[in-house]
């Protein structure tokens, strides 16, 4: 009887001693809280670069041939990225073609190349110099007529250049990897002015630099810097600031280029920043207000443009996990308003990571992004009244990177990230390919292509080259 | 010495030769067979990351607890960027190290800034269980540098890996013991490694 109460005394004692046990032990003693600041992020140095834009200025004794062809700037003259006034090009390549008429060393980057007239204009970063230069090329030979440049700072990180300039008869218009913009003349090279937008705007340098193309409409340079203003507008021959449209919403720069919009005989210019997207007048008693806005398209990370239907339909996108959405923008009274139509992952519809779709046959044309699912990376074609329909995918033996797209001549021109070109016919019903060559040993060419005078325009992260695609 | 004390020697001479000749080939026929036999069996099981589709089924089917396949970082092929697909969350509130914007379940990746705009990741392998989220994040929106392999400190090298059976890309192969690793940057898509 003794022993027996011993034992239970005991069973007790250790039923105790585990529920104050219990108690008083936290397992998550060890536990350690994750807490922002524990990567010791520091601030950019406090020493502030000065920076003269347009600084030096090199003339070569090279020449030009007149031509015809121009592809003024990013997504061609009718934003569209489809070349229309282009001679026949061919339908088939042999073993020789297409021919390389000529390559050319660039710092690394992605910029692309606008043309015009026989002169080709790249926004290159050199990175000996440490300057951005604005070159000017023969689109004949290659060979460069005259630089206009500035020294400023910049890291490698996914390249240094990634902008188109824009081009007219008497103005060319470059935005830098640092927000620098800069307006010269086109046949002279000679400085018209510069505007630093972080100095002027505190616009935030979007990761990996500056990839917005700057827009001429007219006489004026339009812009986004984010910071204080989403949009402004410049008079191009001065420099002189027009308007600036507050960014109250206090967006940030994204990666995207300012397309415009006509709706209703309104027209507008349309900007997906970082944060939401919104339509600014460009005419009239308003111009420079933001007539609608909406932050339901909201991304971190936004480089595609957006595709604008005459319908008032807008179709946007970007990586990092964002999908699409199809948004309508209607007139609403004196005002107008915006409407979610479809919105979806990656894997739900027609999504880019970083080229911007076209539209072809009233069909949409892109490739899909690497977290797309089974289709990833396919050149995919939907129509736009069902974005997350697929009308048809290239397959899973043709696939794609993160390059460019264009067409021309209804012929469309795919770039691979490794330097392959493939040449389809677009079309609405089925994937054709025509032909497909492995053009450079390249890398991360994600440039924007150029096309003009029967001869297409290329890079690689740090080759461009010209091949002779005509007839 | 006589002749046939000559002969006698030679003999012995002889038989203690033989003797030796056939134990030397003995042991060299020994160690022959065993170099062949381990050479034979001196395969350990790998992943070809270029062929992982990131499904996540590594963390669950391996018979060590947790799995013997973990990230490691080719830190060659990263770009050091601050938006980092391996280590945010799509859309992630900020760039940071606060919980809710970390990919990874455990906390397994260590972001380091080293200057703008750069920042290094590195894998803590302790607290790795191969969920490879942090894999498919850096292959969708990066250079492709975090990647999974199998540690051979803590595979215990089964007969028939049961992740090799559930692997849908049939990713998992055979590979040398002296070369037990396909680390990305060492090897490209399709080298033949066997």
């Amino acid at each position: 009887m003794k022993s027996k109460n011993i034992v239970v005394g005991i069973a007790i004692a250790i039923g105790f001693a585990g529920i104050v046990f219990w108690l008083v032990k936290d397992p998550t003693s060890s536990f350690q809280a994750s807490i922002p600041g524990e990567d010791n992020r520091q601030s950019a140095g406090v020493i502030e670069e000065i920076i003269r834009i347009g600084e030096k200025f090199i003339k070569f004794e090279n020449r030009s041939t007149e031509m015809n062809g121009t592809w003024t700037r990013f997504r061609g003259s009718d934003f569209d990225n489809i070349k229309k006034d282009t001679a026949p090009l061919k339908d088939s390549w042999s073993e020789e073609e297409p021919q390389i008429l000529w390559s050319l060393e660039l710092g690394e980057g992605h910029a692309g190349p606008a043309i015009y007239k026989g002169q080709v204009y790249l926004l290159d970063y050199d990175e000996e110099k440490r300057e951005d230069a604005l070159r000017c090329f023969s689109l004949e030979d290659g060979k460069e007529i005259w630089r206009r440049s500035y020294g400023v700072h910049v890291k490698r990180n996914h390249g240094m250049s990634r902008t188109v300039p824009a081009v007219t008869e008497d103005y060319v218009l470059s935005i830098g990897p640092r927000c620098h913009v800069m307006c010269v003349e086109r046949k002279t090279g000679n400085l018209l002015w510069g505007l630093d937008m972080m100095k002027e705007y505190g616009t935030e340098l979007p990761q990996w630099y500056t990839a917005q193309c700057p827009l001429i409409d007219g006489d004026k340079a339009i812009l986004s810097p984010g910071g204080s203003a989403i949009m402004i507008a410049v008079d191009i021959e001065t420099g002189e600031k027009i308007w600036e449209a507050p960014n109250t919403m206090q967006w940030k720069m994204s990666h995207s280029s300012i397309m415009p919009m006509t709706l209703n005989g309104k027209k507008m210019y349309v900007y997906s920043a970082d944060g939401g997207i919104c339509g600014v007048s460009a005419e009239g008693d308003d111009e420079g207000q933001v007539l609608w806005q909406t932050n339901e398209w909201n991304h971190s990370v936004v480089a595609p443009s957006p595709v604008i239907f005459e319908d008032g339909r807008i179709f946007l996108t970007a990586g990092y996990g964002a999908g699409g959405m199809m948004l309508k923008v209607t007139p609403d009274g004196e005002k107008f308003k915006t409407e979610i139509l479809q919105e979806y992952k990656p894997k739900e519809g027609l999504a880019s990571e970083q080229q911007t779709p076209v539209v072809w046959q009233e069909h949409m044309i892109g490739i899909l992004p690497k977290d797309a699912g089974a289709n990833r990376n396919q050149l995919v074609c939907v129509h736009p009244d069902d974005v997350t329909k697929m009308v048809w995918t290239s397959g899973k033996t043709n696939r794609f990177g993160l390059g460019p797209y264009i067409i021309a001549d209804e012929k469309m021109y795919i770039l691979s990230d490794d330097g392959t070109l493939t040449m389809i016919k677009p079309d609405k019903d089925q994937y054709i390919q025509l032909a497909q060559k492995k053009i450079i040993d390249g890398h991360d060419a994600w440039a924007p292509l150029a096309i003009a005078d029967g001869r297409l325009l290329m890079r690689d992260a740090k080759t461009m080259v010209c091949l002779d695609i005509g007839e | 010495m006589s002749n046939k004390e000559k002969n006698k020697s030679n003999r012995r001479e002889f038989i203690q030769k033989g003797m030796r000749l056939s134990l030397g080939l003995s042991i060299a026929g020994v160690a022959g067979i065993s170099a062949l036999r381990v050479n034979a069996d001196d395969y350990v099981w790998q992943l070809d990351p270029f062929k992982c589709v990131s499904c996540g089924r590594c963390a669950d089917h391996c018979v060590v607890s947790p799995s013997a396949v973990k990230c490691v970082h080719a830190y060659a092929l990263c770009g050091y960027c601050d938006l980092c697909g391996g280590y945010l969350k799509p859309n992630a509130n900020e760039l940071s190290t606060a919980a809710e914007n970390q990919l990874c379940p455990t906390a397994a990746i260590k972001r380091k800034f080293v200057e703008e705009p750069y920042f290094e990741y590195e894998i803590i392998e302790d607290l790795c269980f191969g969920c490879a989220k942090c894999v498919a994040g850096c292959t969708a929106f990066g250079n492709g540098s975090l990647h999974l392999q199998v540690r051979h400190n803590l595979c215990v090298n089964c007969n028939e890996c049961s992740i090799a059976r559930v692997c849908p890309a049939d990713a998992f192969e055979r590979v040398p013991a002296s070369q037990p690793y396909l680390i990305k940057g060492d090897f490209t898509a399709g080298d033949d490694h066997a």
